[in-house]
């Protein structure tokens, strides 16, 4: 009886399987291309014409950049900056639905300043926004973070290859000397907030007070005023100081919780083994 | 004043005559192995499950907005939160891992051989329920990888033609997974499941004590060999009672059990909380390098290897049912498995597969 | 036997201990939690506050607003994207991030910009010339 059940089985198995087989494309549909399987390559209108055959090789390349950007891991899109409509080919590139385009040279401030409302501030009372406005040819945002390849900035944008296009290193150099050791401290709560995050921890609060901090003294230093950074460093030292202190306090927890279990697994180890001799008592 | 509880309690209810005929007098086998042990291990571990959750319940809120910061509430803000959170956590992977062990060894072991073929049934309901009760639990913190995780494991359902999608569909509670799909989890997770599960268990138990446990068949003294016409329980050639005797092993084992939880808890807390794990929930970013739990690892790998997909599910469905009924194919007298080589092969084999799959599945 | 006895004695004490010991973070968790105990009320006079007065809430930044018309209300002024302080732009009557332009009205709900969700409102009563935060 449960043989003939069991070939019954096999029996309806080798039927649908084949039978199914048509179902095997609307299947992998839904169950291969759900966003958990690969990343989802959002549609976008810019990008479909740009990286077709038909743009000019200069533009070709722009989605390619964007994709290796900061902005790209952080979902900012083409129309974040440029406006228009990505969703609608025919209408993208239509300034009724809010396309700019490319700036000119003496807006590229203003664009970037659109999200970066802090750092543009201070840029316009630099000496860099000064000199672009009165020359229409200081340094502007691109000149120093590039357009569409635009990275996670570090300290080190600020080298004598990059100073020198324009002027001397020195002043830049007593700014990056300024900057060091700010810098270096906020990369290392950095650095211990992530070990934190590998050990379990959220440290919401604290990566987002460093977050602030860490904004706040980068816009600072766009000012490029190297007697205002020297002046306002005691002031994110003490801040630094108070993040580190609380991290600080979550490793020390982190200590005690390992000891804490740690006793525990002795104490019970312990009674395992005065437990299992007792039973082995019992046996002979 | 011991004793004159004692004594009201045994002019009542009979107390002395309870334990003596259901404890002292209860015989088991002699020649016991560990492996006899794991199941009230597992129950144990059960009850750490419970108690651990009636806790972590005092905390936790399951609203999307709310779950995940709720979560750390109880590991940073209560105090000892973290040590109830991570006994939940790593309690509830080595009861996965105890149950699969007692199956494995009852197998192994032939002990679901006539008359405790119902025994297996629950044993192998039980091990389900476990597995749903994971697949739910584990969604509740509402992190990245719980979401995540939960959308691949919502999905294999959709494998099935015609009644998949709507499968899928009502598990989630939606087209994906939301609020209405914690909410849903959360009910199954701390509602529905747990009485469930005591019910099975009860029978389970029941039987158990009822048939008596089984001899080892490597074992010198086997039981006494005789077809099984009508019930009576289990002789044994050597016995010895389950209290104090065997009662002191189980305690043993179960301190054991504490000692290895504390001991994952101290040097490896971040075994089954990976970074991911720390993340809130993002629907609009998956991501990189998500896997379902260990336990899921195999049949999610099976699922990825075989093109057809119907196939592969229509493999593993019957793969349960094979498992759950197999006491009613396997009716032959032999329980030694070292005498019957074909089944012992098969076994060895679909142990290494699922080893494969699940390292394959880990480490693709 | 003599041995027996004296295991289980041991037996009996170890696994107390252990049992102790473990019962104890479980007492200790049905202890009220620290934040609650922590969270005392914050009096601020009125007249201190004016159009708006930024605070310090449980050790994070806050902004009491008198919003013209709607009365008081206390906000968070951590931006729920990033965690940069928000400032107070009195005359279009919002709330702004100067790192990436999160936009939140004086009800704390996001207007434009990245931020995912809406500031938290603290609690706020008018107790006379006083205003009673938390």
């Amino acid at each position: 009886m449960r043989y003939f059940c069991f070939m019954i089985i096999v029996v309806i198995l080798s039927i649908t399987v084949p039978v199914s087989a048509g179902y095997r494309e609307l299947f992998e549909k839904e169950f291969l291309s759900k966003p958990w399987s690969s990343e989802i390559l959002e549609e976008s209108a810019c990008v479909e014409c740009h990286t077709s055959e038909a743009m000019p090789v200069e533009l070709r390349s722009i989605p390619q950049e964007w994709q290796l950007s900061w902005h790209y891991q952080n979902d900012v899109s083409c129309h974040d900056c440029h406006g228009g409509d990505s969703t609608d080919a025919t209408m993208s590139m239509s300034h009724k639905r809010g396309f700019t385009g490319t700036p000119k040279y003496t807006e590229v401030p203003e664009q970037c300043g659109k999200c970066h409302i802090g750092i543009l501030e201070h840029y316009i009372e630099s000496g860099h926004g000064k000199a672009l406005k009165e020359t229409g040819d200081g340094p502007n945002c691109v000149t120093c973070h590039g357009a569409h390849n635009i990275q996670q900035v570090s300290i080190d944008i600020i080298n004598a290859q990059r100073c020198s296009k324009c002027h001397s290193y020195d002043r830049a150099k007593m700014m990056k000397q300024a900057l060091f050791l700010t810098d270096e401290k906020i990369e290392k709560i950095d650095e211990d907030l992530k070990q934190l995050r590998s050990k379990g921890v959220y440290p919401e609060k604290e990566e987002k007070r460093l977050f602030d901090t860490q904004a706040k003294f980068r816009t600072l230093f766009h000012s490029i005023d190297v007697a205002r950074v020297k002046s306002e460093t005691d002031f994110y030292t003490e801040q630094l100081d108070s993040i580190e202190a609380d991290v600080q306090k979550t490793y020390d927890q982190l200590a005690f919780r390992r000891k804490f279990s740690t006793f525990l697994m002795l104490i019970f180890a312990g009674s395992w083994i005065v437990a299992s001799y007792i039973s082995k008592s019992y046996k002979d | 004043m011991w004793q004159k509880i004692r004594e009201g309690l045994n002019l009542r209810i009979g107390l002395t005559d309870l334990v003596d005929s259901s404890l002292k007098e209860h015989r088991v086998p002699s020649d016991t192995n560990i492996f006899y042990t794991i199941g009230i291990v597992t129950l144990v571990a059960y009850f750490i499950m419970a108690v651990t959750g009636y806790f972590l319940l005092m905390y936790y809120v399951p609203h999307t907005d709310h779950a995940f910061s709720s979560v750390q509430n109880i590991m940073t803000n209560i105090s000892f939160g973290w040590l109830i959170r991570m006994i939940h956590i790593v309690a509830s992977n080595l009861m996965v891992a105890l149950v699969f062990i007692h199956l494995i060894s009852i197998f192994f072991m032939g002990n679901y051989k006539k008359p405790r073929e119902i025994t297996w049934l629950a044993g192998g309901l039980l091990l389900l329920v476990t597995l749903l009760f994971c697949l739910s639990g584990y969604l509740l913190p509402w992190s990245q990888r719980s979401y995540w995780a939960t959308t691949i494991v919502t999905n294999i359902p959709t494998a099935f033609p015609v009644v998949g999608e709507y499968l899928a569909n009502v598990l989630k509670g939606g087209e994906a997974i939301s609020g209405v799909t914690l909410t849903r989890f959360f009910s199954l997770h701390v509602g529905f499941l747990p009485p469930v599960f005591m019910a099975i268990v009860g029978l389970h138990i029941f039987l158990v004590w009822r048939i008596g446990l089984s001899v080892p068949p490597f074992s010198k003294s086997a039981e006494e060999e005789k077809p099984w016409t009508e019930y009576s329980h289990t002789t044994y050639a050597e016995s010895y009672p389950f209290y104090p005797h065997f009662f002191m092993k189980e305690v043993s084992m179960v301190m054991l059990l504490f000692a290895i939880i504390f001991f994952i808890i101290s040097f490896f807390p971040t075994m089954f909380i990976p970074e991911a794990a720390n993340t809130p929930a993002d629907p609009f970013k998956t991501p990189a390098d998500i896997k379902p739990e260990w336990y899921f690892l195999a049949p999610y790998q099976m699922m990825k290897l075989i093109p057809n997909k119907f196939f592969g599910i229509s493999i593993q469905v019957i793969a349960i049912f094979t498992f759950l009924f197999w006491p009613f194919f396997d009716t032959g007298d032999e329980k030694n498995i070292i005498k019957r080589p074909a089944l012992m092969g098969a076994f060895i084999i679909l142990l290494s597969v699922w080893f494969a799959l699940t390292f394959w599945g880990r480490y693709s | 036997m003599q041995r027996r006895s004296f295991l289980s004695m041991i037996f009996a004490i170890i696994g107390s201990i252990s049992l102790g010991s473990l019962a104890y973070p479980f007492l200790k968790y049905l202890a009220p939690p620290k934040a609650e105990i922590k969270a005392g009320k914050q009096t601020i006079r009125k007249s201190d506050v004016g159009d708006a007065k930024e605070i310090l809430y449980q050790n994070t930044p806050a902004i009491i607003i008198d919003r013209p018309g709607k009365g008081l209300i206390a906000l968070s002024r951590v931006c729920t994207h990033l965690g940069c302080l928000l400032d107070y732009d009195k005359q279009k009557k919002r709330l702004i991030c100067p790192c990436h332009a999160g936009i939140f009205n004086l009800e704390g709900r996001v207007v434009s910009g990245p931020p995912p969700k809406s500031l938290t409102v603290i609690p706020l009563k008018v107790e006379g010339e006083d205003i009673v935060i938390g």
